[in-house]
């Protein structure tokens, strides 16, 4: 099982680097956060601000709104398209090691991404006086954030053979997990706000992102991958029966 | 060694399979001839698991595909309608990568690959993007993918649609040879591709089996093809004398280049009891001298296995509205 869900992952993983879409996605990513970075850090250091990378992560949710719907959009959608997925699930494996295989090799080269973003804390560090913990918390929270985007925009592609149809139902899904207790606000009274924010992966990071990595947090992004993964099978196995 | 039961698949509300059983024993190259939508593709989706059946079994080696999936694909080597390529691989990257996860490892997958490349003449294209490659040799990429485990059986949708007639006997080729120590089931369009490769061939339409048999015993089925005539004498007695002799046949006259012959084609749907089915050659023969006609040729066509395929299948699939593939 392991080694199969590998197989999966690494190709998965490759295929990102044959893709001009992930290179274009990725360097918007990474020369957008470095401008934004940097005019940030310019601005603060000239008021005598110590060094610190919360703006970025404050913003991280938001870049990610994008990134990943254009990393997961293609993980079901282009199998079906290519008629490969008939490949894949004729294979002597599992079909829960499919799926954990091309979700650990979207999350890969997530993880690479946010990987070469490690320069804007370097040059920090080098620059002035870093506090480290936040930044690790940050990093941490930005990996389970990640993840929990993927694994819901894995299970929108397999639901559509169109790229497109599933890079926009995923951002507009984002879009809306993300909103929602600032929506609700408008027509909810404020005691149900509390509740709906914990269902919000964005709520879990930025308590992450302070630096504080609560064990509460780490069980609901699990539980949030654990459920998307979980419907993407059912999906699969639905086919399967429908045709 | 394959063998199903009573399969029956829905999509929908519309039956694709409606009951279809048959074996094949091991080493056998079964054909799997049908119209469009007639559950060829269904079949074969099943036997692999991509698909579940609504009713019956289907199993390989005496495994149950329903209860063992994972097991039967492992034995089986499957190429579907749809060449499932990742365009944007390298061959030898794409071969490496289902032969890995078919769990054929390290030094074995090496000799696995270039046995592959050598039988299905990749060895040109080894270095090349799939996306650059003809699609002569993309079928040949998607056989060598079905191969690289090598599979006792071999299930393989439509292996040579799409391509030129050149590639298709190259493939053809390859198949039969593939064929001599394996278990193959092979569907096509083309009739004569079952007749140059398969030892015995089904027949489905609308979701039924219609015919089993060898290529000899399903051109026996029907009665022997039409008679063809070319006389010289008087067109309508010779049309009249004829269909007086065949009470039921088929008479009908054909056109002829020039002078005063008369060309007939006599056809029965049905032979009577009492006769040979190539008798009626020499009755015409008979009364050609009776009437003092010269016979110019006098010659039967064999029924083909175009014509049993067309007898077996076309009024089925007339009425079929639309087939799911």
């Amino acid at each position: 099982m392991l080694s199969d869900i590998w197989v999966v992952t690494k190709r998965e993983f490759r295929s990102y680097f044959l893709s001009p879409i992930a290179y274009v996605v990725g360097a918007i990513f990474l020369f957008y956060g470095a401008y934004e970075f940097f005019q940030f850090i310019f601005l603060e250091a000239g008021r005598g601000a110590e060094a610190r990378m919360n703006m970025y992560f404050n913003q991280l949710p938001l870049y990610f709104l994008v990134l990943v719907p254009a990393l997961s959009m293609r993980l079901w959608s282009e199998e079906r398209k290519l008629g490969t997925l008939e490949l894949l699930l004729t294979f002597p494996v599992k079909t829960g090691a499919l799926i954990l295989g091309k979700f650990c090799g979207a999350l890969l080269f997530l993880a690479v991404l946010l990987g070469l973003t490690l320069l804007y804390p370097i040059t920090l560090a080098a620059l002035g006086n870093l506090d480290w913990g936040p930044v690790v918390g940050g990093y941490v929270g930005a990996l389970l954030l990640g993840a929990s985007y993927l694994a819901l925009g894995m299970f929108i592609s397999s639901l559509s053979r169109d790229q497109i149809i599933a890079l926009i139902v995923t951002v507009v899904a984002l879009m809306l997990m993300v909103r929602l207790p600032a929506l609700a606000a408008y027509f909810m009274p404020k005691s149900w706000i509390e509740p709906l924010m914990v269902l919000s992966p964005v709520t879990h990071f930025t308590s992450i992102a302070r630096g504080v990595i609560d064990f509460a947090d780490i069980v609901f992004y699990a539980a949030f991958v654990a459920l998307f993964l979980f419907l993407n099978s059912i999906v699969l196995e639905y086919r399967k029966w429908v045709g | 060694m394959i063998s199903v039961q009573n399969l029956s698949k829905m999509y929908g509300t519309f039956p694709a399979l409606r009951g279809v059983s048959f074996e094949v024993p091991s080493g056998q190259v079964l054909g799997f001839l049908g119209p469009n939508g007639a559950g060829k593709s269904t079949t074969m989706k099943i036997l692999t698991g991509y698909l579940y059946a609504t009713g019956g079994t289907a199993k390989v080696d005496g495994v149950d595909v329903s209860e063992h999936p994972v097991e039967v694909r492992r034995r089986v080597g499957y190429l579907p309608e749809t060449n499932p390529l990742y365009t944007d691989m390298r061959v030898d990257d794409y071969l490496s990568f289902v032969g890995e996860i078919r769990g054929v490892k390290g030094s074995q997958r090496k000799a696995a690959m270039e046995r592959v490349i050598a039988s299905c003449g990749l060895q040109k294209v080894v270095k090349k993007g799939i996306s650059e490659l003809s699609k002569g040799f993309r079928q040949r990429v998607g056989l060598a993918q079905a191969m690289i485990h090598d599979p006792q059986i071999l299930i393989l949708d439509e292996p040579t649609s799409g391509l030129d007639p050149n590639q298709i006997v190259e493939i053809r080729d390859l198949i039969r040879s593939l064929g001599a120590n394996r278990t193959v089931i092979l569907s096509t369009h083309y009739l004569q591709e079952v007749e140059a490769t398969c030892d015995r061939i089904i027949i489905v339409a609308r979701g039924e089996l219609v015919a089993d048999g060898t290529h000899r015993e399903l051109c026996e089925r029907l009665p022997k093809g039409a008679v063809h005539v070319e006389l010289v004498g008087p067109g309508d007695t010779i049309a009249a004398k004829l269909s007086e002799a065949f009470p039921g046949a088929r008479v009908e006259k054909l056109p002829v280049d020039a002078g005063q012959a008369v060309r007939f084609k006599v056809e029965r749907n049905a032979v009577p009891e009492n006769e040979a089915s190539s008798d009626m050659r020499g009755r015409i023969a008979d009364l050609a001298q009776q009437n003092g006609w010269k016979v110019l040729e006098l010659r039967q066509g064999g029924a083909s296995l175009e014509d049993v395929f067309r007898h077996l299948t076309y009024e089925k699939s007339a009425t079929v509205a639309q087939g799911a593939a």
